[in-house]
């Protein structure tokens, strides 16, 4: 399938299911669990800087559109790409990237694309929480709220990245 | 200018970062002024279509809920009704038919009850007669007041906000308090401003006060939970439970005061 279009697939999936499902997750008011920023982890590694930091803003502000606060999540997910190209660097150290086009959890296996997710769900919550509690929460309810959610988010998406694993003939999500 | 280009080429990355930034952070401070901006919510027409159409999937599943929360509604009208009947026969006035209050039958299409700030979007506008200012209502107690309005769809504040505000009266007693959402839990809210001499008992019911004009007077808003007093100060605290189940709200009604410009005309008079 073409790859433009499979991105674009996912970046509408990915926004549906956070906002139409994943939002109305109730685990007793302190677990937000947030899905939707699959899509910037799985960009192409090689994708130019400014394509990565637009597509994370715009990916923000379509879940800004449903939740009703403009700025938000657009925030939240824009500093996350920033950060993107670093956790890269990090969690890979000296393996080898040149030869892998985009992160497929069959190339890199599942411990290196749990830390990866870790680093980059951690970065994301812990801007989010900050930015909604902007004029109201106390601090130590924003810990306590990164520190139920970010697990939860992980587990979220490792599930979606195993479900959704790659076979080689058939090139499903 | 060639350095300037060769400057912002070369750290296109962090600038761009910064600007998209600083757009968020403006964006988000903006909508913190509830009353004077237009909230990008729910009231657009795209999200709106597509909240509406998932909520129809939901509405399915709870057919049989909301049939039986509707015959108790009727049962209680038919009550009420039968009253009035009852007293319009024994007096020889004519009872006064001229209603203030118009409600406006509306769904739920997103609610949300597990944020710091939550909205709700229904699916009537300005071409069905919704007005901002409108106080919201579902058949158990109230909901909130109406925020912004496009063409098909508003969005309301609900009381589960740390701005909403509203006058209440305790029905035994008929103190008044007033009603606003600290506590983070969707079904519990705070009434506070009550004088220290006021006698309250778990179970009292809070009925909505007459001062406000967005809410009819005597609505039910929910029941006393738990009495907090201050050590210090005239003023005590009374946890609520709220009579609204904000999780499952599916149908409420606007609430239309006929008069309300002239109200708030008059009001503008001693306000400078």
């Amino acid at each position: 399938m073409n790859k433009t279009l499979l991105h674009i697939i996912r970046f509408v999936v990915l926004v549906l299911v956070q906002v139409l499902l994943v939002n109305h997750i109730r685990l007793g008011g302190y677990v937000h669990p947030y899905v939707y920023i699959l899509f910037v982890m799985l960009l192409p590694i090689n994708i130019s800087n400014w394509q990565l930091l637009l597509l994370g803003f715009g990916l923000g502000f379509c879940v800004d559109m449903f939740t009703g606060t403009p700025g938000l999540h657009a925030g939240a997910t824009t500093l996350m790409a920033f950060c993107r190209p670093g956790i890269l660097r990090l969690v890979s150290g000296s393996q080898k990237l040149e030869n892998v086009h985009e992160p497929d959890l069959g190339q890199l296996g599942g411990g290196w694309f749990l830390r990866y997710v870790l680093f980059l769900v951690v970065i994301h919550h812990f801007a989010l929480f900050l930015l909604e509690s902007f004029s109201f929460r106390l601090l130590g309810q924003v810990l306590l709220r990164i520190l139920l959610s970010v697990p939860v988010s992980v587990f979220l998406i490792m599930m979606i990245l195993y479900l959704f694993k790659r076979d080689k003939k058939n090139e499903a999500l | 200018m060639y350095n300037l280009r060769r400057f912002i080429l070369k750290h296109h990355f962090v600038i761009l970062f910064i600007l998209l930034e600083v757009i968020s952070i403006l964006l988000l401070a903006r909508s913190q002024n509830f009353h004077r901006n237009r909230l990008v919510n729910g009231t657009n027409t795209v999200v709106g279509k597509v909240l509406e159409s998932s909520s129809e999937v939901g509405n399915y599943f709870r057919l049989s809920k909301t049939n039986k929360e509707l015959a108790e509604e009727n049962a209680m009208l038919r009550e009420q009704l039968s009253i009035v009947v009852d007293t319009m026969e024994r007096s020889y006035d004519l009872v006064d038919s001229d209603t203030v209050y118009e409600y406006i039958p509306a769904q739920v299409v997103n609610n949300s009850t597990n944020q710091a700030n939550n909205y709700i979007i229904i699916n009537k506008g300005s071409v069905d007669g919704v007005e901002r200012d409108m106080g919201v209502v579902s058949t158990k107690g109230i909901v909130g007041v109406v925020v912004d309005v496009g063409k098909h769809y508003a969005s309301i504040l609900s009381l589960l906000h740390s701005k909403s505000f509203v006058g209440v009266r305790f029905k035994g007693n008929q103190e008044l308090g007033s009603l606003r959402w600290n506590t983070n839990d969707y079904r519990h809210g705070m009434v506070e401003d009550i004088p220290t001499h006021v006698e309250l008992h778990q179970g009292d019911t809070v009925l909505t006060s007459s001062y406000s004009f967005i809410f009819p007077e005597d609505l039910m808003v929910g029941t006393v939970d738990e009495l907090q007093s201050m050590a210090s100060g005239t003023f005590n605290k009374a946890r609520i439970t709220f009579a609204t189940d904000f999780a499952t709200l599916r149908h409420v009604y606007v609430v239309k005061h006929h008069y309300k410009h002239e109200i708030d005309s008059l009001k503008s008079k001693f306000e400078p």
